[in-house]
């Protein structure tokens, strides 16, 4: 049996009063000992999820097992007893509290758990010891440079040995000598029953893994020739929160492109009729869908790769835009 | 928790330190209000304590034997001196006159009664009045009068032959005393009225018609009376007074608790209770505010002897200051406590 199992997993909440979907349907899985990386750019949901295994953000749907626990059932109390005892967190921030020596800092979970003040220091001096601060254990996270804060940030996340770590993007702050030291720290904790989750932008990580969770899907050929697509009135061409890789040209009929509001009900943004296109944000700057488009009406469109969008539209200055347009209305294929 | 209050404090002292010192200005003069408010009632107290009655007859309808007197027959003293379990009686008169003349007169209360019968007070050096023209006055009159000078009141000169020990009415008017027949002339202007006859006993049986008994306690409220709204109006300048002073604190802990929304985030998402998050910041108010009035009570040890007026400071009032410190301070930690309530501990993740 898997030490972390994630089912179906789906995470939404709504920013500015859309309905923002980053983690839908996702499901794996990662055994004791192993260390799983969860990879994919900004904004695609990373964090989203790292909060969730760390019981700081209710998911939508889905289950999160950690051991025998169900994170997502959990409430009040257990799931404080969960954030204390089951799961260290290692923040890209590094996030110590300035006031507070390295020791001090490492004590903080151990004494908000009821361990004895001795025991607690005691313990802190160990778990420092073991990350190669034995000797600036008195110092303020201000003396520290970079890399050494996120050591203490390790120590603080195994105080009390939890059997999950999760490290937000540990290495985003770090220069290439720092980065050695916290990654192979990192390496080393998921081993016995624990499990490591790491997330990161950073393809270079890779190797560290035991298994990868790519939040941005292979989006396939990028390199095809415009195609295409005839839409009966009411067909949904692309959904908010999707990902795709083609920008749209309407040949004929109208397009109408909703917004999803987190009340379910949709905001009509645009409309676009003949000669006009769309849906270009997302491919271009790699992120999902902001908005969903429908035919109004009986409608065609013609698909795009972004490379022949560019070629047809971006060396253009604005003004020549509506030239633009005008040749997307009549594409070559 | 504790430990990271502590150091907070011990991080941001500065900040802290003028907060201290701040609140302690505000908390010292709240107490020194507080003890002029007080002052106004022991200078009462005293003042009906050194006149040795036990009691006062004054005409039916009147509000006290001396602001709020009837006039009533001097000679009216010896029918109450005869009533039984009464021992002594003796006519008293009170009224209002100016010590010196032209723009430096000061006011002075008045005070006639007849030596060696109640309303007469004790001196601190020389003798009581005996004889026309000549008068006690309270050591707090301003200008040089020792024994044997000369005062002029409303015109008329008196020689001082004796000194009474602070005495003072009506916030810190001193006294003169002379003799009823010159109180008499200078109150009234005629020998046969009095304000109010001193008794001392008490009778145990009617006393003549026209008359009532008012006893110590409504002599004082007598001399209060005027100060009422001096009363309330110290009271408000207090309360506002603490108001700011919870200002400053909360300001303070505010601000710390707007700083430190990461700090709590982490602590959230790392399993501590919001509990042990908001009572450290209570806990913070609360050292703040009783540091702060630990130090108004050594301030106001410096600002008291400078104030003109009599300010008594009861050790009631210097145990309760502390108190109202941590009342303060948890009041002041309030809004501090609403921002710490409201940090999602998803904050914790992102960028610096």
């Amino acid at each position: 049996m898997p030490q972390l199992s994630i089912t179906d997993l789906t995470i939404e909440y709504s920013s500015a009063g859309y309905r923002i979907r980053p983690i839908d349907n996702l499901t794996t899985t990662a055994d004791a000992g192993s260390l799983l990386l969860v990879l994919g750019p900004s904004g695609c949901g990373k964090t989203s999820m790292l909060s969730a295994l760390g019981g700081i953000l209710t998911p939508h749907s889905g289950s999160i097992r950690v051991g025998d626990l169900e994170v997502t059932q959990l409430s009040g109390r257990d799931l404080t007893a969960y954030r204390q005892r089951t799961v260290g967190i290692v923040f890209q921030a590094f996030n110590l509290v300035a006031s507070l020596t390295a020791q001090e800092n490492v004590t903080v979970p151990l004494r908000a758990a009821g361990v004895p003040w001795k025991t607690a220091r005691a313990r802190a001096a160990e778990l420092l010891d073991r990350v190669g601060l034995a000797d600036r254990m008195k110092h303020r996270p201000g003396a520290l440079s970079g890399g050494q804060q996120q050591r203490v940030a390790l120590a603080r996340a195994l105080a009390l040995d939890p059997p999950l770590i999760l490290a937000d993007e540990p290495t985003a702050h770090l220069d290439y000598i720092q980065v050695e030291e916290v990654l192979r720290l990192i390496r080393e904790l998921a081993a016995g029953d624990r499990v490591v989750v790491v997330s990161t932008h950073d393809q270079r990580l890779l190797p560290l893994a035991d298994s990868v969770v790519e939040l941005v899907p292979s989006l396939g050929v990028t390199n095809r020739p415009p195609e295409r697509c005839r839409l009966a009135r009411g067909e949904v061409l692309f959904r908010q929160g999707s990902w795709g890789d083609m920008i749209y040209t309407v040949e004929s009929g109208e397009i109408e492109i909703v917004g999803e509001l987190a009340n379910g009900q949709e905001e009509l943004l645009a409309l676009k009729e003949v000669g006009s296109y769309f849906g270009e944000v997302g491919p271009l700057y790699n992120i999902p869908r902001s908005a969903t488009a429908r035919a109004r009406t009986p409608a065609v469109v013609m698909a795009y790769t972004t490379r022949d969008f560019r070629h047809r539209v971006s060396p253009l200055p604005n003004g020549k835009r509506n030239a633009a347009k005008r040749r997307a209305k009549n594409p070559q294929p | 928790m504790f430990l990271i209050t502590l150091r907070d404090l011990q991080w941001r002292r500065r900040r802290f330190v003028i907060a201290i010192v701040g609140t302690s200005l505000m908390f010292s003069m709240a107490l020194t209000l507080s003890g002029l408010s007080h002052g106004f009632d022991v200078e009462a107290e005293s003042a009906v304590r050194q006149l040795h009655a036990s009691g006062w007859v004054v005409a039916t309808g009147s509000t006290g034997p001396f602001l709020g007197s009837a006039p009533l027959p001097a000679a009216l003293a010896t029918a109450v001196g005869r009533v039984p379990g009464i021992t002594a009686a003796g006519p008293v008169v009170y009224g209002r006159t100016a010590v010196g003349t032209g723009p430096g007169a000061k006011d002075a209360n008045v005070f006639g009664a007849e030596p060696g019968h109640p309303g007469m007070p004790a001196v601190s050096s020389g003798r009581p009045p005996r004889t026309a023209g000549e008068v006690a006055v309270s050591t707090r009159l301003v200008g040089d009068y020792p024994l044997g000078s000369t005062i002029a009141l409303a015109g008329r000169r008196y020689t001082v032959v004796g000194r009474v020990p602070n005495s003072t009415i009506l916030a810190g008017v001193p006294c003169v005393f002379l003799t009823l027949s010159d109180a008499q002339r200078l109150v009234f202007g005629n020998l046969s009225t009095a304000s109010t006859i001193a008794i001392s006993g008490a009778p145990t049986a009617a006393l003549p018609r026209g008359v009532v008994l008012e006893s110590n306690h409504d002599a004082v409220a007598d001399l209060e009376r005027p100060l009422l709204a001096a009363h309330s109006a110290v009271a408000f300048i207090a309360v506002l007074l603490f108001l700011v002073a919870a200002l400053i604190v909360g300001s303070m802990v505010y601000l710390s608790a707007l700083e430190r929304q990461r700090d709590f985030a982490v602590l959230k998402a790392t399993g501590i209770t919001s509990r042990s998050i908001l009572g450290g910041l209570a806990i913070q108010s609360v050292l703040v505010s009783v540091g702060a009035a630990a130090l108004a009570l050594v301030l106001s040890l410096a600002i008291i002897p400078l104030f003109p007026l009599r300010v008594v400071v009861t050790n009631d009032s210097r145990i309760l200051l502390p108190a109202v410190g941590v009342l303060v301070g948890v009041l002041a930690s309030g809004l501090a406590i609403r921002r710490a309530t409201a940090v999602d501990p998803a904050l914790a993740f992102g960028g610096p």
